[in-house]
């Protein structure tokens, strides 16, 4: 699964955060099944070229909030009953909608104009698709 | 934290020829720490380094290094510091395992097969002069002689700057190894900012001899953020927010904790290298 995670060192996101997101994104997108294992410490942060304190960080966050599960003496691994009321799009897509309302009053848009931007947007993905 | 600090500079004041370089600055260095050293040339990063080794001594303020003074540093002690100047390095003459064979004559705790481990990897040939070397496997060496024998207290003075990005990552891994396994600590100045941005823990930030910012990294993403006002007057700020740098319409500011900001057209995090200039405009 090494191969699907990225981060943006230079973005000015905390990079544990950026870790977090992507790990529960990809649990709630059914790329990790529960029980998936998932590489140690070391090896994200070698793939990464990242801080290993902040992979381990990234990795107890998600242990907390129930993600993954860590058994003593065993690999994490996804785990079975995962947090299902975080997992909502909408809670999911919550932050990048805020920054896509807030840039769009920045440009003094209307809700109604930025809706007809947002169907237009739709309308050309459903085009472009077939 | 309570571990004992390993480096210890409080209010140090060193001035060369008149010129400030060093002003009442204090660093402390724990066990597991990676700090980048970021500050424009002239900053005094090197100048912080060779005064906590005791290179130079400090016209004020207390240095501790590992728990002893720089200027009486006991055998034992220098045995387990790591140095690597901006400018490497004598031993010109020697091949590259003549160096390494003379320099591990020192070290006690040299670890024959991490040196062996590295030179393939820097691939280096021992039976190279060493002033037959690019800057670049000079570097590597230098590298070698500081780290092979796993110090407890590392400097680095611009120690990556002629490796290539491969290199660099591979090196910053063994950084790692070294800090979270041996519980050692690692100072490093770079102006390869997206190297400090994966590797370090902490960030300090010097500026005219002073110490500007000192952070986890983390930390300061989240709290540091580059606001747009509407105008160029400062509006009010909430209580927990101080203001880095303000000059027209941005404002730099320190403390955010996701408040609304009053005038504000955009709010963003920004990276070290944005954050670099943004104090040095």
């Amino acid at each position: 699964m090494l191969e699907l995670l990225h981060v943006n060192p230079s973005s000015g996101e905390p990079i544990y955060r950026q870790l977090t997101e992507q790990i529960i994104h990809l649990i709630v997108g059914g790329q990790l099944p529960t029980d998936t294992v998932l590489p140690s410490v070391r090896q994200i942060a070698a793939h990464l070229s990242v801080n290993p304190m902040t992979v381990s960080r990234a990795i107890q966050q998600l242990v907390d909030q129930g993600w993954l599960e860590r058994r003593r003496g065993q690999a994490t691994r996804v785990a079975a009953n995962t947090p299902k009321t975080t997992a909502s799009p909408e809670a999911l897509l919550a932050p990048q909608l805020a920054d896509v309302l807030a840039n769009a009053r920045q440009l003094g848009l209307s809700l109604s104009q930025l809706q007809v931007l947002l169907a237009a947007q739709w309308q050309q993905l459903d085009s472009d698709e077939k | 934290m309570e571990q004992d600090a390993l480096l210890e500079l409080r209010d140090i004041t060193k001035q060369f020829d008149g010129k400030t370089v060093l002003n009442g600055l204090s660093l402390t260095l724990y066990p597991g720490m990676v700090v980048g050293l970021l500050g424009a040339n002239g900053a005094g990063k090197s100048t912080l380094m060779r005064v906590a080794l005791g290179i130079v001594a400090a016209d004020s303020g207390n240095v501790r290094i590992l728990n002893e003074s720089p200027m009486a540093l006991s055998a034992k002690t220098k045995a387990t510091i790591g140095y690597v100047a901006q400018q490497p390095f004598g031993y010109e003459g020697f091949s590259v395992a003549q160096a390494l064979s003379l320099h591990r004559s020192f070290y006690p705790n040299w670890d024959q097969a991490l040196e062996q481990d590295w030179l393939q990897r820097f691939d280096l040939d021992g039976k190279t002069a060493v002033q037959k070397l690019s800057i670049g496997q000079r570097q590597s060496l230098a590298l070698i002689m500081a780290m092979a024998y796993r110090p407890k207290l590392l400097l680095l003075d611009e120690p990556v700057a002629s490796l290539d990005p491969v290199a660099r990552r591979r090196f910053m891994a063994d950084l790692f190894d070294l800090a979270l396994e041996s519980g050692s600590a690692v100072l490093f100045s770079s102006h390869i900012t997206s190297d400090l941005e994966r590797v370090a823990s902490h960030v300090a930030l010097m500026k005219n001899g002073e110490l500007m910012l000192m952070r986890e990294l983390d930390e300061l993403r989240e709290q540091l953020r580059i606001v747009t006002l509407g105008h160029d007057s400062l509006p009010e700020l909430p209580s927990s927010v101080s203001v880095l740098a303000h000059k027209g319409r941005t404002l730099l500011i320190d403390g955010y904790q996701g408040e609304v900001i009053a005038d504000a057209q955009s709010c963003l995090p920004l990276n070290l290298e944005q954050l670099f200039m943004e104090l040095h405009p």
